[in-house]
């Protein structure tokens, strides 16, 4: 039993997408179309997130856009009491479907990109046309009075270019900037290699940004999401696992995150099968890292145990094999310089092909 | 343009939210817990009425100075506007 409440629901409500970014945070296994959730499902999902407590709902992928139902489902969302929100390529999105998404609830826009270099941009998200598409829709969310985010995935191949990203989200009108390195979950492990920045150009790119923060303070919120391999103390994933968020994947399992698929030995519950409510209190999944207690030393009694609450179970199954031991990144983990060496070796790579998302990939 | 002059308004997608918990801001991935005072105030930004003129409505409903609460405002104006939930 637990009394916490979550805050946010991510809805993937397909893993079908457009783009084939080589640092996707999808599982390497995508859930197919015909395997999707249908439009009366997620609407009972989005009511019971909302009954659960949820304030904010997370519509995302793979690219949301490819539903022909979008417009349904951000009202359904919308009439739910949830605060919604739109993760998109923008590749797909006109000025008739925005207007659509307006009038249907939709609150918040969040736009990926890939760089400023248009032709750099394009190889990245593996999809010609990409950028111009995304300066265009980011166009049409402003003058819609919707509010923007703009969202930079940075790596090696883009982070000598992060203040232009900067300067290219304030010129679009953005209220808000994700300059979030890669994450190594799903496709970006597959890609570390080539992805992986030197620690040197990191700290470089962290201090523009930190730079920029306070000279944009009140006009654009910036922010960061740092790279965990160059990290000493873990991130709090997800909030804590089964403390804040609900991911519910094309097919209606609901993990405690996006990753968690990925975890040997749990099974996920389905929203086709169980109410939302019961499995955030009851699942095994959700109940299994939730808390203190699984927690191995040098997590057990740590003053940061409720802070990092052992930092990412993900990470520590990819980088060890086990996934209930210390997240590597925290610097007390017995395999943090292991990981270190590791990020080393990764940037001095001189590999510099992805290999792109794609379904049966 | 004086702070007084400000005419407040709530950022592009940032609501103000009343539930069994309290009250709130949500904003794009975020959520700012208002208490009841922060609330009234915050009630009053529709980018139409000056600071002053919230300060004067609010002194008069709570029985409270004017100057004193003009302060409170200005203060939350500042820290909103910073964190970009609101714009003026």
């Amino acid at each position: 039993m637990t009394d916490l409440r979550p805050i946010g629901l991510l809805a993937e409500l397909t893993h079908r997408c457009p783009l084939g970014c080589p640092y996707c945070s999808n599982p390497l296994d995508l859930v197919r179309a015909g395997q999707e959730l249908d439009t009366k499902t997620w609407t009972r999902v989005f009511a019971e997130a909302a009954e659960l407590g949820a304030l904010h709902v997370h519509l995302s992928g793979g690219e949301p856009l490819v539903r022909k139902d979008i417009a349904e489902l951000v009202n359904a969302a919308h009439l739910a009491g949830l605060y919604t929100n739109l993760i998109t390529s923008a590749v797909g999105l006109t000025a008739q479907s925005l207007t659509e998404l307006r009038a249907a609830g939709l609150e918040h826009v969040q736009i990926s990109i890939q760089g400023v270099d248009t032709a750099r941009a394009d190889a990245v998200a593996h999809h010609k046309g990409a950028a111009k598409a995304k300066r265009e829709a980011a166009k049409l969310v402003v003058e819609e009075g919707l509010a923007l985010t703009v969202n930079a995935v940075i790596h090696r191949g883009n982070i000598a270019d992060v203040a232009a990203i900067i300067d290219l989200a304030e010129g679009w009108g953005a209220g808000r900037l994700e300059v979030a390195h890669v994450q190594y979950h799903g496709w970006a492990i597959a890609n570390r290699a080539s992805l992986m920045p030197a620690r040197e150009d990191f700290l470089a790119a962290a201090k523009i940004v930190e730079d920029a923060r306070k000279r944009l303070e009140g006009t654009l919120v910036i922010d960061h999401v740092i790279p965990d391999y160059y990290a000493e103390r873990p991130k709090a994933c997800m909030g804590g696992w089964g403390r804040q968020v609900i991911v519910v994947a094309p097919d209606g399992r609901a993990l405690p995150c996006h990753a968690a698929a990925t975890l040997p030995g749990l099974a996920f519950d389905n929203v086709r099968e169980k109410p939302l409510g019961e499995i955030w209190t009851n699942s095994e999944a959700f109940q299994k890292f939730r808390g203190t207690e699984w927690m191995p030393k040098p997590c057990q009694g740590c003053e940061r145990a409720e802070i990092d609450w052992g930092g990412c179970r993900c990470q520590a199954f990819a980088l060890t094999g086990n996934p209930a031991t210390t997240d590597p990144v925290c610097a007390l983990s017995p395999d943090h310089q292991k990981m270190r060496e590791m990020a080393t070796a990764d940037a001095a790579s001189t590999n510099g092909t992805y290999r792109f998302r794609r379904i049966g990939g | 343009m004086s702070a007084a002059d400000a005419k407040p308004r709530l950022a592009p997608g940032v609501k103000l939210r009343d539930d069994a918990q309290g009250s709130k801001l949500l904003g794009p991935e975020r959520i700012l817990e208002l208490d009841e005072i922060a609330r009234a105030i915050v009630a009053q930004f529709d980018g139409q009425k000056r600071v002053s003129d919230i300060a004067a409505a609010l002194a008069k409903e709570y029985d409270a100075k004017a100057a004193d609460i003009q302060v409170d405002i200005e203060h939350l104006l500042k820290d909103l506007t910073a964190k970009g939930y609101v714009k003026s």
